[in-house]
């Protein structure tokens, strides 16, 4: 810059003005083409003939069925998930043993497979022609193409979440205050209601947030053990793409625009979270 | 061989969570890719290698490592500039901006896939663009290719982000004083330190897109050969009830992947030690 008054003023951490200002526009047309556009494009797509048509799209037996059927698929598998990140998090916070880091890689190897890889696992388990799964569906409770399939399924693909969050936050609480809570004759159970939950609430909550949208917007694992069954096994991702295939576009955006609004919920709540109680959260403790 | 396998505790709940922890993870992790590399073995390395080696299922396996690599390497760049804007700049409009940047986490993928079809196909708002200039996207390589940066593009920003808050001023201000440019600084003091974080975002990012299929099998068209990735390859097979098919590519998948993530974990490891910075 041929102006010295503006080297003078400049921090030795500050690029120059310029490389500033187009750093910044780089990022913000980036993430607004990427990202923004694409949320753009499931709103005006919907919307393409009328709020009405929209709306009505939503009405009918089968959009019903598959609302349902998402809301009954998290309702299950997101407290299963919960309940396993808080056992999984104590059990390997609290206690040393030995195995621990291979432990904690098994709990991360849900997010380096494929869901449609993972889809084929349970598929290969449980399906008819398996030990197990024909041994279940002699005995009248089929898991592949029916509910448990695909809540195993939710499972498989959100199964890090909750733990993943939980365990940086109580190794950084550490167990002291629960080894008080312990000296004074505290109850195990009373211990981590009074102790160890307030503590990590949170983090938890954070967990389960994630945990969730993800859960009622999977696709790729829910595909391919759900059997696409109409009104029966085929939950929101499934009938926007079967409603996509069938070239009604007006209605596969209008439920498009329903896991929208969640997610765009999801991300607010997220945020506020990220802002509100920060130090108490696992995504500000990684270093 | 002295250490025992479970140090004595005062902690409660051992039993309780252990056995929550071990059940869960076999039922819904461990036994179902139990169940896969079982179908695998009783297949044999043969049998896999016979289903493997087609000219289709290599064209799409090759597909999605490829056009994976490129996506990750794409987010490698943007996300460590995002990750700098984000932390380093204040601008108006910068807290929606760090928002936005989760959205692809966020929503769901069958939704992410047909709005960029809906953008890029040749009707839509940015596919009547380019096709101006006679580029097709959408059902063509460059689909796969901006569908997998959509689904990769958190994962480096997001693990690069805390790195650039933890940078000390001394470090810059240090060797500006010693007379480097800034350019300088930058190349040979900021980049090195963000580094091993840039190479987890890339490994995370690439392992999600090597098995990305929802946001991409509405914009790739999915021909045979030319825009054909693997997950679909394995869903296709199980629609034929081709079980030992499927198995046999989800096996190539996981170990492609596996061995793919050892290497940049090995890289990770030897860039640590050539810097020196942990």
């Amino acid at each position: 810059m041929s102006d010295t008054t503006a080297h003078k003023f400049r921090s030795a951490r500050d690029e120059a003005p310029l490389a500033r200002y187009a750093l910044i526009a780089f990022a913000v047309i980036g993430v607004g083409v990427l990202v923004a556009a694409p949320l753009l494009a499931v709103f005006v797509e919907a919307l393409a003939d009328g709020a009405a048509a929209a709306v009505a799209s939503l009405g009918n037996r089968d959009a019903a069925s598959a609302i349902k059927l998402t809301l009954l698929i998290a309702a299950i598998a997101v407290p299963l998930n919960a309940l396993f990140g808080v056992a999984a998090a104590w059990f390997i916070t609290k206690f040393d043993f030995r195995g621990k880091a291979f432990l904690i890689t098994l709990i991360d190897l849900p997010f380096s497979v494929s869901p449609v890889v993972a889809g084929l696992c349970i598929v290969l388990m449980f399906g008819t022609n398996s030990l197990v799964g024909g041994w279940l569906v002699a005995s009248g409770y089929p898991v592949v193409f029916a509910l448990p399939g695909i809540v195993l399924a939710t499972m498989f693909v959100t199964f890090p979440f909750v733990a993943r969050e939980l365990i940086p936050v109580m190794v950084e609480q550490g167990r002291a205050e629960e080894e008080a809570a312990l000296t004074l004759g505290a109850s195990g159970f009373r211990v981590f209601w009074t102790v160890t939950l307030p503590n990590i609430r949170w983090a938890l909550l954070y967990g389960v947030l994630l945990s969730n949208a993800r859960a009622m917007g999977e696709f790729g694992a829910v595909a391919v053990v759900s059997g696409k069954i109409r009104g029966e096994t085929a939950t929101m991702p499934i009938t926007i793409e079967m409603l996509y295939n069938e070239y009604l576009s007006v209605a596969a955006f209008s439920m498009a625009a329903v896991l929208t609004l969640l997610a765009l919920v999801t991300l607010m709540l997220k945020t506020a979270l990220e802002v509100r109680h920060a130090d108490q959260l696992a995504a500000n403790h990684r270093h | 061989m002295g250490r025992p396998l479970i140090h004595r505790s005062p902690m409660p709940g051992l039993g309780l969570s252990m056995g929550i922890t071990l059940t869960m993870l076999s039922l819904v992790v461990l036994l179902p890719i139990g169940a896969l590399l079982l179908k695998g073995a009783n297949f044999g390395v043969a049998g896999i290698w016979e289903t493997v080696n087609r000219e289709r299922v290599w064209a799409a396996l090759f597909l999605s490592f490829r056009l994976s690599l490129f996506a990750a390497l794409f987010n490698l760049v943007f996300g460590v500039i995002l990750a700098w804007v984000l932390v380093r700049y204040r601008f108006a409009g910068r807290r929606l901006l760090d928002a936005a940047v989760d959205l692809p986490f966020a929503l769901p993928t069958a939704v992410a896939g047909i709005a960029l079809t809906a953008l890029y196909a040749p009707n839509g708002a940015f596919g009547a663009l380019a096709a101006e200039i006679g580029w097709k996207i959408a059902y063509t390589q460059w689909g796969i290719f901006i569908a997998l940066v959509f689904v990769g593009l958190p994962f480096v920003t997001r693990t690069v982000q805390p790195v650039v808050e933890e940078i000390e001023a001394e470090v810059e201000e240090a060797s500006a004083t010693l007379g480097a440019s800034r350019l300088y600084t930058l190349r040979r003091v900021v980049l090195p330190m963000l580094a091993p974080a840039a190479l987890t975002g890339f490994a995370l990012s690439l392992a999600r897109a090597v098995g990305e299929y929802g946001s991409v099998i509405f914009i790739a068209g999915n021909i045979p050969l030319k825009t054909e990735i693997a997950p679909l390859l394995i869903v296709i097979q199980l629609e034929e009830f081709n079980y030992d098919g499927a198995a046999a590519i989800g096996i190539a998948m996981l170990v492609i992947s596996f061995a793919m993530l050892l290497a940049i974990n090995l890289i990770g490891v030897w860039s640590r030690r050539r810097i020196g910075y942990v």
